[in-house]
């Protein structure tokens, strides 16, 4: 099924925005606005409700015209693109979805033709269906990781790398002591936060001058 | 592809002069009128790229201009907005962008590049001091008697001479002046290893055009270059960066670290850069230097890293892997066909052997000059790719161990295997080596551009 | 910039289609995705985390009714979205650099597509039928694709080291300590902020 690669999914939904000459502003920078103050990192919806690897919402205004010789043609509705790579499956997602974060997607979806409201789990999750678009041809370097194991990995990456660093030259009884303590303490550790930049390292690479 | 006219092309770009001694002179023009007939003065004064069959001339005379100069000499304002958006910014606007942060940071450099004022560079090279001095005097008087400009600071550089031989020796220790490209129509013999990889693992020169505007490039068409035609073609950019040298740092650092590194000091030194201190690549020898091979052009750089994907020869951050990734990409080297650049720089400051007292605030270093057709698809993109950054090769965020601005953060891992000379190691808690006091981006136009500058002759189309 | 969040960029792109050329690309994709060694390429290139090519037929553009108007399309339209590392420059050289026939085998069917190679018109087109994205989201900004896999790599190396941790004696743990240094080390580099595009 092409909308699988693995155990990750990839979602591609659009959704008919209402087309209101009398809403001002219209329903599409109504969506516009709403995303632009939403917050991307760990207080994003798709951090606080599970499964999401990556995701993007985006307004198509319109179709787009290559130039002459092609025919210039338009779109009669503007379309919200939900683009989405997540674990596992459709359904657990989408309620999921609908569960945690019922306010940001009545905020966004509202504006969308047909939107019945998250609080009906079935009705959102039959919408979201019918607004889905199948997938024909989905790549995924990594396709067989969760993204909890995907930000545990990623943590443990960078404490290997400080104990392989603090332990060189170490005697094979301390180092074997130390290595126990260190997987202790790492399997304790609280699973970083989805959509966090991670711990701070101090390494600069690029960015503003302070 | 067309053959090349050297004598309209500046020697500069197309030959490393071998010259030992440099000094580089940075100019702001006064009136443009003054400033043009500078220039239409300077034309003849101006070494090209015609071949030294009958000997070396005693001194050579190059010239190159900042955005700032090209529209100080009055080039028309559709010619200037042609230029590509990171020559028009200079480099001290591209700081971000190239990481040059921290004590990298424009605020920290030297006056001379802190303001806005260097609108030309003038690159003396000369065969002893006294060539040298005498043709600087020479080119003073010519900048004093037309009035077109005032020299505002002079920047001396000079290889180490041991025995009486200049060397291509910098301050670390190491031997410097391999990996710049073969260029087609360039050079007269090609060197393995300086090219572009073949599929059949042979080595064929670099198109043209990543070097000299106005010819077709390894992406098959001609690189972006200002307009018209005749103002860029045979011309380049040039990216001039003064590299201070924090040599007690290092040397410190590399004891330190070496006394904790089974393979030793001299061994650990090799693995920072992938060459021992006499230039014998690592990849190719890696248990010791071998003069042979160090010496020997057909030899000293024609290796891959196919045979080493696991960096226990040559570390996958070592810095010539990083800025010259030759096959470790894959896909037959190919992807860095267009991210190559000729270096041209020398030292300055005094050489202080090992063992003997230093410190860090003596003013040394390289003054780093590099030569490209495209400033941000060359240079820029391997400083900020390769050498600030490692997502290329696998290694995150670690920086190069030599020049990356690391604040005293960072480490740098050399892979091992498992023979007990070769254990893996990381040197964590990097410092500083390298500290950048300035610099900008150039133009380096055609003996035919610089004469339709001088007589302003410029017309965009 | 809402198309890049952390080391990763978000790139929409639609490009018209005849529609009597689009079951071509339906059956290429088809291949693409039965024979996996035809994928290759694009796993070496390793800079990208997510990708994918969705075919909407002129007829298949959803329509709910409730007062929405129906689409009257010529064209059929293939959309492609990116999930990439590195800049927009330097995805797209890399792709034409080594994978201009694949880029050709899919994009050929849409107008006026110029041909991954030379890159400057490619870059045009691209430049012409990219859209732009309001909102983007990842879990891991500070991690690549390579990153990722890396650390998938570490994580499987240190549960096998673990399990014979408590079990071995000193001797035989340092040496199962040397075989998973080898294993990780050329998978530890660090995660932090990307390079600024400028």
């Amino acid at each position: 099924m092409p909308n699988n690669n693995g155990s990750v999914y990839g979602l591609t939904i659009l959704s008919p925005i209402i087309d209101d000459a009398k809403a001002t502003p219209s329903h599409d920078l109504q969506i516009r606005n709403y995303l632009a103050k939403l917050s991307t990192r760990e207080d994003s919806p798709f951090a606080l409700a599970p499964g999401t690897h990556l995701a993007r919402l985006v307004v198509m205004d319109d179709v787009v015209f290559v130039g002459a010789p092609s025919c210039e043609e338009h779109l009669k509705s503007k379309y919200l693109i939900f683009e989405s790579n997540l674990d596992g499956d459709l359904d657990s997602y989408l309620s999921g979805l609908a569960a945690t974060i019922p306010d940001h997607l009545n905020a966004i979806w509202k504006h969308c033709v047909g939107y019945p409201g998250a609080a009906n789990r079935q009705a959102f999750i039959d919408y979201m269906k019918a607004c889905q678009l199948e997938t024909t041809f989905f790549f995924a370097a990594v396709n067989n990781k969760s993204v909890s194991e995907t930000l545990r990995a990623l943590q443990t990456q960078t404490a290997v790398a400080d104990f392989i660093a603090s332990h060189q030259g170490a005697n094979p009884a301390k180092l074997q002591r130390d290595f126990i303590q260190f997987v202790a303490k790492l399997k304790s550790l609280p699973l970083p936060k989805p959509g966090s930049m991670g711990p701070h390292r101090e390494i600069k690479t690029g960015g503003r001058n302070e | 592809m067309s053959k090349l006219n050297e004598t309209d092309i500046q020697g500069f770009v197309l030959r490393g002069y071998n010259l030992p001694f440099a000094r580089y002179l940075f100019l702001q023009f006064e009136a443009a009128k003054r400033a043009r007939s500078l220039i239409a003065r300077l034309l003849g004064e101006i070494t090209t790229g015609q071949r030294w069959d009958k000997g070396k001339p005693q001194s050579t005379v190059n010239i190159a201009f900042t955005f700032r100069g090209l529209e100080h000499l009055g080039l028309p304002d559709a010619t200037l907005r042609s230029f590509p958006v990171e020559f028009q910014q200079g480099m001290k606007q591209r700081a971000e962008i190239l990481g040059d942060t921290g004590v990298n940071s424009p605020e920290h450099w030297d006056d001379l590049w802190r303001e806005d004022r260097v609108h030309a560079w003038l690159g003396i090279n000369g065969v002893t001091m006294e060539a040298l001095d005498a043709r600087c005097l020479a080119i003073l008087a010519i900048i004093e008697e037309t009035g077109g400009a005032g020299a505002l600071a002079s920047q001396d550089a000079a290889a180490q001479v041991v025995d009486g031989k200049p060397t291509t020796k910098e301050h670390f220790g190491f031997t410097d002046g391999f990996g710049n490209p073969d260029y087609l129509g360039v050079d007269r013999s090609s060197q393995p290893g300086q090219g572009k990889l073949m599929p059949d693992g042979t080595w064929a020169p670099l198109a043209t055009g990543e070097l000299l505007l106005g010819y077709a490039d390894e992406a098959g068409e001609l690189p972006a270059a200002p307009i018209p035609h005749l103002l860029a073609s045979n011309g380049t950019f040039m990216v001039y960066r003064k590299l201070h040298q924090n040599l007690a740092t290092f040397r410190a650092f590399l004891d330190k670290q070496g006394s904790l590194y089974v393979g030793g000091k001299e061994k650990l030194a090799a693995k920072f850069i992938g060459r021992w201190r006499d230039g014998t690549p690592i990849e190719i020898s890696p248990d010791n230097p071998n003069p042979a091979i160090a010496k020997d052009p057909s030899r000293n750089t024609d290796f891959t890293y196919g045979g080493d994907a696991e960096g226990a020869r040559c570390p996958i951050g070592a810095h010539v892997r990083r800025v010259h990734p030759r096959d470790a990409f894959g896909f037959s080297g190919q992807l860095i066909n267009r991210r190559r650049i000729t270096r041209r720089g020398l030292p300055y400051g005094r050489f202080v052997p090992e063992g003997e007292p230093v410190t860090d605030k003596e003013e040394r270093g390289v003054i780093f000059m590099a030569l490209n057709a495209n400033l941000s698809r060359q240079f820029e993109f391997v400083q900020q790719q390769w050498v600030q950054y490692g997502n290329d090769s696998h290694l995150g965020n670690d920086k190069d161990v030599l020049v990356g601005n690391h604040g005293g953060h960072g480490k740098f891992v050399v892979q091992g295997d498992a023979s007990p000379g070769n254990p893996p190691f990381i040197c964590s808690n990097l410092p500083d080596f390298v500290e950048l006091r300035g610099g900008d981006y150039f133009f380096l136009p055609s003996i035919t551009a610089l004469g339709m500058i001088a007589m302003s002759l410029v017309d965009p189309r | 910039m809402s198309n890049i969040n952390g080391k990763v960029y978000a790139m929409n792109a639609i490009t018209p289609m005849k529609p009597w050329k689009t079951w071509i690309l339906r059956l290429i994709f088809f291949v693409l995705g039965h024979v996996k060694p035809l994928q290759k390429d694009l796993i070496d290139l390793s800079f990208i985390e997510f990708a994918r090519w969705v075919v909407v037929p002129r007829s298949g553009l959803p329509f709910l009714d409730n007062g929405q108007v129906k689409e009257e399309l010529k064209y059929d339209y293939l959309l492609f979205f990116s999930n990439f590392n590195g800049t927009w420059n330097q995805y797209i050289d890399a792709f034409s650099a080594v994978l201009s026939r694949g880029l050709n085998l899919v994009w050929r069917w849409s107008e006026k597509f110029p041909g991954s190679v030379p890159v400057t018109l490619f870059k045009e087109y691209i430049a012409r039928v990219q859209f732009d994205t309001d909102y983007y989201y990842t879990a891991y900004p500070h991690a690549t694709a390579n990153d990722v896999k890396s650390a998938h790599i570490v994580q499987a190396s240190l549960d096998k080291l673990s399990q014979l941790a408590e079990k071995s004696d000193p001797q035989q743990f340092a040496d199962a300590y040397l075989r998973f240094v080898l294993q990780v080390q050329t998978h530890l580099g660090e995660t932090s902020d990307a390079p600024v595009a400028g």
